[in-house]
């Protein structure tokens, strides 16, 4: 199965020397203009800080491969609806992301829609701006 | 109502921070971001602060980096005009006041009256050291021992000085408001002092939630190792 690692691809070689693992990134590589939706099965959910974690098994066209997608701190999630246990291993889930600039796959996940129908996150500057178009008759 | 609490020493009652505190919008207004960490109107630096500014900036480039994408704090006056969206607790008693900002788990200890510690025995750090005392109903909190910082909006020397005033209104709903007047004087990075005036809105019964930023790094480092014991190097 085809590994899509696009956040953390450089960490092999700085854990291999011995460094000091650098697990931080900044946003920047992400196009919050959009919004994607993505559906697929939890491999892995992480929520922790800055960023929570996510594994997802996405099967389409292209076939079956895993994305690892990163998003909101776990405290912001909070904050926007997120509960202990409203994410587990195995629950199909759709996920609303911000798409990587460079059209590599994955995202940067801003909500959830989750196996039981619960939603958290916050709305897209991409959905905000549809909604005031749809309210304003464009 | 604000309770006052019996403060010996410190001239009578004074109204009480305790609690927990996030961005204030004013009535009718949209709600926005904790204003702080991000950008602003251009400040007035010295030629040698706007050097320095600009020779970090040119450092990080477009990668976007911050000393939070590394679980750093941000260090004051930034901690301060930047809490809001990740809320403040304020705990306090007559001879200390801790301000925990929840982002980063930054932590402030103001110390008052006899809990001031000696000028010759404070480690200077990101956020300083905070000594404070009341005028009235007005707390007046000085923070020196600053390291410099370039790497936050309100950059600043080893030589920077803030003084923060903060006091309790009501604005015109009847909601709590705690309001902070803040002065950063740096004579190395600023041709005049820099203000500022945060406000931020009580939460009934509030709770800060635990930021344990390095928990990331931790579990790669473990998931690297454990790949390493799958697929030893030959």
């Amino acid at each position: 199965m085809k590994q899509v690692r696009f956040l953390l691809s450089a960490l092999a070689l700085v854990a291999a020397s011995g460094a000091t693992i650098d697990a931080h990134h900044s946003a920047v590589q992400y196009d919050f203009t959009k919004s994607a939706k993505i559906t697929g099965v939890v491999v892995r959910f992480q929520a922790i800080n800055p960023h929570m974690r996510l594994t997802l098994r996405v099967t389409d066209e292209k076939g079956t491969r895993d994305l690892e997608l990163e998003g909101h701190s776990t405290n912001n999630m909070y904050r926007a609806g997120y509960r202990n246990g409203l994410v587990k291993a195995g629950d199909t889930i759709t996920v609303d992301v911000a798409p990587l600039r460079d059209g590599r796959e994955g995202g940067y996940m801003i909500a959830a829609v989750t196996a039981s129908g619960t939603r958290f996150g916050v709305q897209s500057a991409a959905d905000r701006a549809r909604e005031r178009e749809r309210a304003e008759g464009k | 109502m604000f309770l006052p609490i019996p403060l010996a020493g410190q001239g009578g009652p004074h109204p009480d921070f305790t609690g927990v505190w996030t961005t204030y919008t004013e009535p009718g207004q949209a709600r926005g971001g904790g204003a702080g960490r991000g950008g602003g109107p251009p400040l007035p630096f010295t030629e040698e602060g706007q050097k320095k500014v600009a020779a970090y900036r040119a450092l990080i480039g477009d990668s976007g980096a911050t000393p939070g994408g590394f679980c750093l704090g941000t260090g004051m006056p930034g901690s301060m005009l930047g809490s809001g969206g990740y809320p403040m607790e304020i705990l306090q008693r007559p001879e200390q006041i801790n301000i925990t900002y929840e982002a980063h788990n930054e932590v402030r200890r103001v110390y008052l009256g006899d809990r001031i510690v000696p000028i010759a025995d404070r480690i200077p750090g990101r956020n300083g050291h905070s000594s404070g005392h009341w005028e009235g109903d007005t707390l007046v909190v000085e923070t020196t021992h600053l390291v410099e910082q370039v790497d936050q909006r309100w950059a600043h020397s080893d030589q920077a000085r803030i003084v923060e005033r903060y006091r309790l209104t009501t604005d015109t709903t009847g909601a709590k408001v705690l309001v902070a007047e803040m002065t950063l004087t740096d004579p190395v990075f600023y041709t005049r002092p820099v203000t500022e005036t945060k406000k931020w809105a009580y939460v009934p019964n509030g709770h800060l939630l635990p930021y344990e930023c390095a928990e990331e790094g931790w579990r790669i480092h473990l998931e690297q190792l454990e790949k390493q014991v799958k697929e030893p190097k030959r």
